[in-house]
């Protein structure tokens, strides 16, 4: 039997002579590992959701304005090129998922409150936003096209309104010369939204009857474009800008919202200091493990030395006990955490804490996510930090001398 | 409706007078607005805000011109004097001494109230509303102390900017409204201007004394007393602008 052979066999058979104190130091890596996999989880759906309802506020992984849009989201700044010009181009340059829309600041008025909005005229048939926004309609319909005169608001913003659908309410902005511009238009829809705050600032009518009451013609004030994944915008922006040609800015939703995208740096770096909080702890039980099983065989690897076992062997016999430790916890916790997963498919209901966590802009149901990368980050960091913590007692046990060491009481 | 109206009334050999059956309703509602705002008019009123615990009254001074151009400014109380309000059209600019500031009161306000009133900035700035964005039809008439008056129902177009459900309106048939009356979409009843007194000023009957109640507050009240009143003046179109505004000249 090769030498290799011997050390396995030997780190297996050390392993569970004292079988509670392994099950103990199991139990405690496991925990850890599941601690680690279940929280990142957890933050990741948090912050996946955040994104996700974000990125569908705005929406549009990629959005185009008026270079002063952003500044003064006002009628005066639209986009120069006409819609119909920006379909052709946009169908031209094969990009399915955009939307040319009219947003202005608007007051809306009822017989009884009126309210500060954001009028949004959409193309329905284009439009992801509605979809979006108000995940669906909850009474009434939605809008059936461009010219629909109706309007679909949101469930809260109609309470404060005291209407209701099929009454008219009136709507109110400016127009390019500063002058009051109004109309009316009746309630066809009313939608709810993952957001409350989003319920009461949108509300949505066909685009070209906002264009006609703003009196802008065929000009939009921004075009969505979505792509297929929000994690790959660049390409698609540079393909957007293309078609511009720098008449416009043209941004991804990175820069649009800059809280989102610093949330999902933050985010990484927050698991990495997850993993290290509880690794650090861990990492004392185990060596605290490595250096009782080593003392109380001081004789022993004494004896085996003085056989002719080199140092080497020692020390690898030593890293090889404690990589079986880990291994068989990791795998432990690693299958825990699956079935957490496995026991909460419809994620985490915490809408007591929902006012709370609205403020982050999260909703009040959370999906733990599980990442591969994470799972991948967390098993290699606990190893390799868990074989190097074992390193010095390894080193420790395999310098002794043979004879003190047999002759140690 | 008119036509029908019409058609009924001599079916049934009702008392409709005959210089009164080419009156439809919009044009009722029409001469109301022309006959109190003449070509151009000018006068003084007193508008008295009234709250179950207090009541302020302010001297205001008015001039008026074709249906689009007004401009008044408050005379006492001394601390609000020279403030003042000019409209043009559907636009509407504030100006207050205090601050030596015009300011365009921008489409957010339009529904807030006008000094503090039970009057809307919109109510002030589109009294030719009642004209344009309405459907008219008479829903009745009466004989009362030798008047006809007319019940007109005002209901809204479809794009109009009215949120009402509908408007009736009492009119007297020397044009002084009596009585208009705002519901909301349920058919509830909001609010009301109510004439309390029509006098003969400048030789027109004027309703010189009205009062905007809320339903839902009644002890809460905003009146507007007319104290003199002059039609038809030649004022020149300087009156109505914003210089004018900030530095009386007329």
């Amino acid at each position: 039997m090769n030498t290799a052979g011997i050390v396995m066999r030997l780190a297996w058979r050390n392993l569970w002579r004292n079988y509670r104190r392994t099950i103990i130091m199991l139990m405690a890596i496991s925990i850890g590992a599941w601690a680690m996999i279940f929280m990142i989880a957890m933050l990741r759906g948090m912050v996946g959701d955040m994104i996700r309802d974000g990125i569908n506020a705005l929406p549009g992984v990629v959005q185009v304005h008026h270079p002063d849009y952003r500044d003064d989201p006002s009628v005066e700044n639209l986009i120069t090129m006409p819609s119909g010009e920006i379909e052709s181009v946009f169908k031209e340059a094969q990009i399915q998922y955009f939307s040319p829309r009219v947003r202005v600041p608007a007051i809306v008025t009822s017989e009884r409150a009126s309210r500060g909005v954001t009028l949004v005229g959409v193309d329905p048939a284009k439009e992801s936003l509605i979809q979006a926004v108000g995940s669906n309609i909850g009474e009434g319909r939605n809008l059936e096209s461009v010219d629909d005169s109706g309007v679909v608001i949101g469930h809260r913003l109609a309470n404060k309104l005291e209407t209701s659908v099929g009454k008219r309410i009136v709507l109110m902005s400016q127009d390019r010369n500063n002058e009051v511009v109004d109309r009316g238009y009746r309630v066809i829809g009313l939608f709810t939204a993952k957001l409350p705050a989003q319920e009461e600032m949108f509300v949505f009518s066909g685009r070209t009857v906002v264009q006609k009451m703003l009196g802008i013609g065929d000009a939009v004030s921004e075009v969505a474009v979505s792509g297929p994944d929000y994690k790959l915008v660049e390409p698609l922006v540079q393909e957007v800008r293309q078609i511009f040609n720098g008449s416009e800015e043209v941004l991804s939703w990175q820069e649009l919202d800059e809280y989102l995208s610093a949330m999902m740096g933050i985010i990484d770096g927050f698991v990495f200091v997850w993993i290290v909080v509880i690794f650090l702890a861990l990492s004392f039980g185990l060596v605290n493990t490595l250096v009782m099983a080593i003392f109380e065989r001081v004789r022993e690897i004494g004896l085996m030395l003085a056989l002719g076992m080199r140092p080497a062997s020692i020390l690898s016999q030593i890293i090889v006990e404690s990589v079986f430790l880990l291994l068989i916890g990791l795998a432990i916790g690693n299958v825990l955490a699956y079935v957490t997963m496995l026991m909460l498919p419809a994620g985490i209901d915490i809408s007591d804490l929902a006012d709370g966590m609205e403020l982050m802009g999260a909703s009040d149901v959370l999906h733990p996510t599980i990442n591969v990368k994470d799972i991948i980050i967390v098993n290699t960091f606990v190893l390799f930090l868990g074989v190097l913590a074992s390193l010095s007692p390894a080193w420790k046990a395999s310098r002794y001398e043979p004879v003190e060491a047999i002759t140690k009481v | 409706m008119n036509l029908s109206f019409t058609f009924i009334a001599i079916l049934f050999g009702t008392s409709v007078c005959a210089d009164n059956l080419d009156l439809d309703a919009t044009s009722i509602v029409r001469n109301v607005l022309n006959h109190w705002r003449g070509l151009s008019s000018h006068g003084e009123m007193t508008m008295v805000i009234h709250r179950p615990d207090w009541e302020r009254t302010m001297s205001i001074e008015f001039w008026s011109k074709g249906e689009k151009l007004s401009l008044v400014r408050v005379i006492s109380p001394r601390k609000d004097r020279g403030n003042g309000t000019l409209i043009e059209d559907k636009n509407m600019w504030t100006f207050s001494p205090k601050v030596n500031r015009i300011i365009k009161v921008p489409s957010s306000m339009m529904a807030q109230s006008w000094m503090g009133s039970d009057l809307s900035n919109k109510d002030i700035s589109r009294t030719d509303d009642i004209v344009y964005e309405y459907q008219h039809s008479l829903l009745g008439r009466r004989d009362v102390d030798g008047f006809t008056i007319y019940q007109i129902q005002l209901i809204p177009n479809e794009d109009a900017a009215v949120v009402w459900g509908r408007l009736v309106l009492e009119i007297r048939d020397d044009n002084v409204l009596l009585e208009q009356r705002y519901y909301d979409q349920d058919d509830q009843l909001v609010q009301s201007l109510r004439t309390i007194e029509v006098r003969e000023m400048a030789g027109r009957s004027v309703a010189a004394h009205q009062r905007m109640v809320k339903e839902q507050t009644p002890d809460e009240w905003t009146e507007i007393i007319f104290d003199s009143m002059e039609f038809d003046l030649d004022l020149d179109d300087r009156v109505f602008t914003r210089s004018n505004l900030r530095n009386p000249r007329q």
